[in-house]
This record gives structure tokens, C-alpha cells and sequence, in this order.
């Protein structure tokens, strides 16, 4: 296989990495930090869910970017790294959405409801799930990249009407309590909390990237088979 | 279910789903990595051959 042992190694690392963070979050969520005031234990699960939801937007910039990159230069390279964020983006969609439901069933006595920001998360997880659709439909390997491009590029603006929905529209979901333009974090929650969200973000952040190089190469590979059955003709 | 109920229930699922995910992207990396691989000593023994 065409991978060096460096290459090996560091993904090792990172493999490691993502097992201490995520044991040391997992450890500061359940145990070090503090209950809410108001919420009680059942707001442990905000340190899954904020970390998914903005490893899920960072994975649709990197489809953003990408896209935008493929359309510019035609460089497969570039296909493949929105190609790939855009798999593990539906992962980490999917988990928000699993997650927040669950939160939601003790807190709003619901485990669904069409308010604006569930609603605009879950048309973001269609999006991508169409993206991904669309690359199996279409044949032409660059009409369907050229497609899937396009839709990588619109579905990203639904990102700034999720963030802003809260503001936007009278909502159950509440407005955020640390990404607030009135206030610094450490004024508005607890340090413990914000230290358990930290590691926890950085566990998921490494997971992340450990899960996008592992795509990646196996998207390089698949790109290699295909060459070389072109060349010889097969 | 009580609160400690839905927190496990949350970081039960979420991790499941990505070590589902972790296995299966694994298996298809795997089987890829065989594939260029046998694809790739197809090829050493045909140039062999032909010199």
C-alpha cells in the first residue's frame, strides 16, 4: 500500500490524541463540571452537542472551500477533500440533531418540534445528504463533482440562518450562551463548564481530522484504482 | 427516565454511531488499500513478464 510509515505514524498520533481527549472530556463532563442551575445533569449533553454542531460547520466550510476551489481549477484534489468533509459533515449533523433531541424530550417535553432552528438543521442535513446522493446519480464523474459543487456551495448558507434564527424568529431553542456578542464566555458560565466544553471540543476537533485523512486517503486510493484501470484499459 | 437516563442515552448513542462509523470506514479503507495493492503486483508481474 502506498503510505509511508511517517504517514502511519502520525495518524497513530492522532489516534491516540483523539482517545486521551476523549477520555479526559468525557471524565471533566460527567464528573468535574457542575450541574445547571436550572437544568440540572440533563445539560451534560450540551458538551456532545455544541462540539458536533460546530465540527459539523466547520466540515461544510471545508466543503465550501473545497467546491469553491474545484470550480475555480478543476483540481481533483479539491473534489475530494469536499467529497469527503461532506460524509463525515452528515455524521456530525446527524449526531446534533440525535443529540438535541434527546436534550429536548426533559427540557421542552418534546423530542421534535418544527422550531426554526431544528427545522433549518435538519434541511442542512438533507442538503448533504442530497449532495452525497446526487455524486451516486449522476454518472459522469465531473458533471456529478461539478453538480455537487454547486449544491456544496449554496447549502453552506444555511449556516448563518441557523446561527441567526434564534434571533431572527421567536424560537424554542434558546439563543447561545457562550458565542454571545454582548458578553465574554467566562462572564455567563461557570469555568468548569467552559473547560469541559473546551476539552471536549478539542477531542471532537481531533476526531475530526482523524476521521477526514482516513476519507481522504481512502478517496486517493479509490482515484489511483481508477487510473490504473483506465491505463490498462480494464 | 430520570436526567443521568437521557445524558447516557445521549453519550451511548453518539458514541456508537461513531464507532460504527470508525469501523466501517475502516473496512472500507482496508479493502480499498487490498485492492491497489493487488491492482499494483498485477502490474510488477506483467512488466516481469514482458522483459
Amino acid at each position: 500500500m502506498a503510505q509511508s510509515s511517517q504517514t502511519k505514524k502520525r495518524k497513530g498520533i492522532l489516534g491516540a490524541l483523539v482517545l486521551v481527549a476523549g477520555a479526559i472530556g468525557l471524565f471533566w463532563s460527567l464528573v468535574v463540571a457542575p450541574p445547571d442551575a436550572y437544568q440540572g445533569n440533563v445539560q451534560r449533553i450540551m458538551y456532545l452537542h455544541l462540539p458536533s454542531i460546530l465540527t459539523a460547520y466547520l466540515s461544510y466550510f471545508l466543503v465550501f472551500v473545497g467546491s469553491a476551489l474545484y470550480l475555480w481549477k478543476r483540481e481533483k484534489r479539491d473534489d475530494l477533500l469536499a467529497h469527503s468533509a461532506a460524509e463525515i459533515g452528515v455524521l456530525f449533523t446527524a449526531l446534533t440533531i440525535i443529540e438535541g433531541s434527546i436534550w429536548g424530550r426533559p427540557t421542552w417535553g418534546v423530542w421534535w418540534t418544527w422550531d426554526a432552528r431544528l427545522t433549518l438543521t435538519a434541511i442542512l442535513l438533507l442538503i448533504y445528504v442530497g449532495y452525497l446522493m446526487l455524486r451516486s446519480l449522476i454518472e459522469d464523474e465531473n458533471r456529478a463533482a461539478s453538480a455537487a459543487a454547486v449544491l456544496g456551495i449554496i447549502g453552506f448558507l444555511d449556516i448563518p440562518l441557523i446561527h441567526m434564527s434564534v434571533y431572527w424568529w421567536r424560537t424554542l431553542h434558546q439563543p447561545p450562551s457562550i458565542l454571545r456578542p454582548d458578553k465574554v464566555p467566562w462572564e455567563n458560565v461557570h469555568p468548569s463548564m467552559l473547560t469541559a466544553l473546551a476539552i471536549s471540543f478539542a477531542g471532537f476537533l481531533l476526531l475530526y481530522f482523524y476521521l477526514l485523512s482516513l476519507r481522504y486517503r481512502l478517496g486517493e486510493m479509490r482515484e489511483e484504482i481508477k487510473a490504473r484501470r483506465l491505463e490498462r484499459g480494464t | 427516565m430520570g436526567a443521568w437516563g437521557f445524558v447516557s442515552l445521549a453519550y451511548g448513542i453518539v458514541w456508537g454511531i461513531i464507532l460504527v462509523y470508525l469501523v466501517l470506514l475502516k473496512r472500507r479503507y482496508v479493502n480499498t488499500a487490498a485492492e491497489l495493492d493487488a491492482l499494483k503486483s498485477k502490474e510488477a508481474t506483467r512488466s516481469d513478464a514482458k522483459t
